[in-house]
């Protein structure tokens, strides 16, 4: 699609902003529009890195689902690890991206909570992989806009 | 706008027997607080042979929004604090009947020619006034905790607990939106949610007010820099007040992005100041816990309101804006909290 849509939402967030804003009245749709621009300008800092930092996240999450399998002696737990990380994503589409990322960070809360139950060097260093990959996933969704 | 002026003016009208020739105008809806639909209007009438106007603030239901809550416990609890120490609008006129506006509602006085931005209050000419307004703003936040609910009459109004499971309850309560909105999986605010089960906070002596939204933002201040109005009651509620203490100093907050809290102090300063207005004393350990517990309701609320928003049954923009913008943020803050975050 061209123009770019990165290209088109900079400029429609912009004009939203800087030049229909200022001109509509009440204050409360004036407020609305300018909530509206800035939302598009977070669509666009997501529509850039929304199929690369979900394809990332989930070959992450199939590794560390991988190596837990072979320490986790639940043996429904480590089952659905095993299934997890012999996934892949064949189909690119956010949706389908959406839905395995979904599954995938719904498994590592289970895992989180069944590592914190146990009392062992590999759980702790399991737990400390686990806080990486929290603390890595929030930086893949920062905004530019972000209070902090 | 008329027909809502014109309906406005028949229920001031019944609840003003004493009143002629009773009409509103100039109704503007304003963003106020995300969880009601709020109006500034001004309403003139005739009684006793003079002419009375007062600009008054409609809050009305709407049919979803940022957070569910008790219209009954915001209006009690604007009654309560008027004419005291913890400077508020006078709330007049509480109506469940929803023959009258389509919703439920309540009226009260509105605060004229003050600023409640958060961004505003960055520039001039409020900026040179950040360390009066930051003592003001924990003074007051110290003033409702060292309130007696009793004496107020909020212990009918405002559901009462066991202190020892103020705790709990909150947790419970926000836990249990998270688990009815949340649209994605939140590993980081359940393994939040579990550090706070495993490890639970001391009791308070006794129940104190908490306002349940003190943060910048929802107070009214003024160019010399003096706070002339808490707003935004939607939910207090009773409990630990070191609830309040630890929401108003959230990393959410942080507007001017630079570590100063509500973007005006020091978050020691903030602490001080909070502890010699209530007369309480700040425990490291429980403030803590609260400090986490902050960011599990912060981001209950976001999840929330983008729920409300991708459901369709609110198209409020700053519902989206707000769940998106803020739940990363969120996030990052409950990580900090829990030393993860370096």
């Amino acid at each position: 699609m061209k123009p770019d849509v990165g290209k088109l939402l900079e400029i429609v967030s912009g004009k939203l902003l800087f030049e229909i804003a200022p001109t509509v009245q009440p204050s409360y749709r004036q407020s609305s529009v300018q909530i509206t621009a800035m939302l598009l300008g977070m669509v666009r800092e997501e529509w850039e890195r929304s199929a690369a930092r979900r394809v990332e996240e989930n070959a992450l999450l199939r590794g560390l689902f991988a190596r837990a399998a072979t320490r986790v002696s639940d043996t429904d737990l480590c089952r659905r690890l095993e299934t997890a990380a012999a996934g892949a994503d064949p189909d690119l589409r956010i949706s389908a991206l959406d839905a395995s990322n979904g599954t995938l960070r719904a498994l590592l809360i289970d895992l989180h909570a069944h590592v914190e139950t146990q009392d062992a060097p590999w759980a702790r260093a399991l737990e400390d992989e686990i806080w990486r990959e929290l603390v890595a996933s929030t930086e893949r969704r920062r905004f530019a806009l972000s209070p902090f | 706008m008329q027909e809502l002026a014109d309906r406005i003016a028949a229920y001031a009208a019944h609840r003003l027997p004493g009143a002629t020739d009773v009409a509103v105008s100039h109704v503007d809806r304003i963003h106020g607080g995300a969880s009601r639909e709020t109006y500034r209007f001004r309403l003139r009438w005739r009684e006793g042979g003079r002419e009375v106007e007062r600009r008054l603030i409609l809050r009305r239901d709407p049919p979803g929004s940022l957070i569910e809550t008790d219209r009954a416990a915001e209006f009690a609890a604007y009654r309560a604090f008027h004419d005291t120490a913890v400077p508020v609008p006078e709330a007049l006129w509480l109506e469940s009947d929803s023959r009258w506006l389509d919703h439920p509602f309540f009226v009260m006085e509105e605060l004229v020619g003050f600023e409640a931005s958060p961004q505003a209050i960055l520039a001039p000419p409020y900026a040179q006034h950040h360390e009066r307004l930051a003592r003001e703003k924990w003074s007051i936040l110290g003033a409702i905790a060292a309130a007696d609910p009793e004496k107020l009459g909020l212990c009918g109004a405002l559901p009462v607990v066991d202190p020892a499971d103020a705790w709990r309850r909150e947790l419970d309560h926000w836990t249990h939106v998270i688990d009815e909105d949340e649209l994605e999986p939140q590993p980081i605010i359940r393994a939040a949610i579990r550090r706070l089960r495993r490890a639970p906070p001391p009791p308070p002596r006794r129940l104190h007010v908490v306002h349940g939204d003190y943060r910048t933002g929802n107070f009214l201040y003024d160019a010399e820099g003096s706070i002339r109005g808490i707003l935004d009651w939607e939910m207090a509620h009773l409990g630990d007040p070191l609830e309040d203490l630890a929401w108003s100093i959230n990393r959410i907050w942080c507007w001017a992005r630079d570590g100063r809290v509500g973007g005006l102090t020091a978050k020691e300063n903030a602490i001080r100041i909070w502890e010699q207005a209530s007369g309480l004393r700040a425990d490291p350990e429980a403030l803590h816990w609260w400090e986490l517990f902050s960011s599990v309701k912060g981001l209950a609320i976001w999840i929330s309101g983008g729920h409300e928003y991708q459901e369709g049954s609110n198209k409020d923009p700053v519902l989206a804006f707000s769940s998106i913008w803020l739940s990363n943020a969120q996030d990052r803050a409950a990580l900090e909290t829990m030393g993860r975050l370096s």
